[in-house]
């Protein structure tokens, strides 16, 4: 059950990652290139308005099974990881708890700036919040492997 | 977008509540995971130390959604819409220097 649950979390944040990673880069995109024809342009020349709603779904799907795991995580990870003395390995885990919590309570105020028809005087907030949570989603997933790999041998 | 407000006040009082809740250990409640059992208040004799992360979210969201209902909504038009990208910028450095003793 634990490494089902924990696979599903790993491919949702895959999800994840690449709907916010999307909408992060053409959100910052000044204009949209009509004849787009490098792989960046034609990676920022999406609508980014129509990721938020997806984007929050599978952020606050990862962020519940998350927390299904947590538990687990305190009780076979952490242990292992102070055994070890792997201070840094807790800290980004502690950063990534943290990121989870403001991310999840920031998805309102996200949602609500992407909503149709766009105001225009949300724009820096639309701009901020996405790269906020592409951040935090970036972060949270590189800790996630990295903690994996540590936790594979131990 | 005023319809929206009251989501923009319940993220942004929650957020600076959540980095309150963490810094002071103000937790609604605390999960004993060994014993599979919630406490609100310190049980002295269990056999783990709990998880208070559930709990801090709850005082969050408590304080978000109380916020929310009670601003009266002229002062949610007078809100600077910067301040709902700002202030999380500053509370995730926050957190980033209340961690940082992981790494001394």
């Amino acid at each position: 059950m634990f490494t089902a649950l924990l696979l599903f979390h790993g491919l949702v944040s895959v999800a994840l990652l690449g709907a916010i990673t999307h909408q992060a880069f053409a959100v910052a995109a000044k204009h949209v290139e009509t004849r787009a024809t490098s792989f960046m342009a034609r990676f920022r020349s999406t609508d980014p308005a129509a990721y938020s709603t997806a984007i929050v779904v599978l952020f606050a799907v990862v962020i519940l099974t998350g927390a299904v795991l947590y538990p687990s995580y305190r009780q076979v990870v952490r242990p292992a990881l102070q055994t070890l003395d792997l201070r840094a390995a807790n800290g980004v885990f502690e950063i990534k708890e943290h990121l989870s919590a403001i991310g999840l309570i920031l998805l309102p105020a996200y949602w609500a700036s992407w909503r149709q028809p766009l105001a225009p005087e949300y724009s820096a907030v639309r701009v901020g919040l996405t790269w906020i949570l592409a951040s935090m989603v970036w972060w949270n997933f590189i800790v996630g492997q990295l903690l994996v790999t540590i936790k594979g041998p131990v | 977008m005023k319809t929206y407000g009251r989501l923009m006040i319940f993220s942004l009082v929650a957020c600076i509540a959540y980095t309150l809740a963490y810094y002071f250990e103000w937790s609604l409640f605390q999960y004993y995971f060994a014993e599979n059992s919630i406490g609100f208040w310190e049980q002295a004799g269990a056999s783990g130390p709990p998880i208070l992360w559930y709990g801090w979210l709850a005082t969050a969201v408590l304080a978000g959604a109380a916020a929310a209902a009670a601003i009266p909504r002229r002062w949610i038009a007078r809100l600077l819409p910067d301040l709902l990208w700002l202030v999380p910028v500053v509370l995730i450095f926050a957190a980033l220097m209340y961690e940082r003793r992981w790494f001394m």
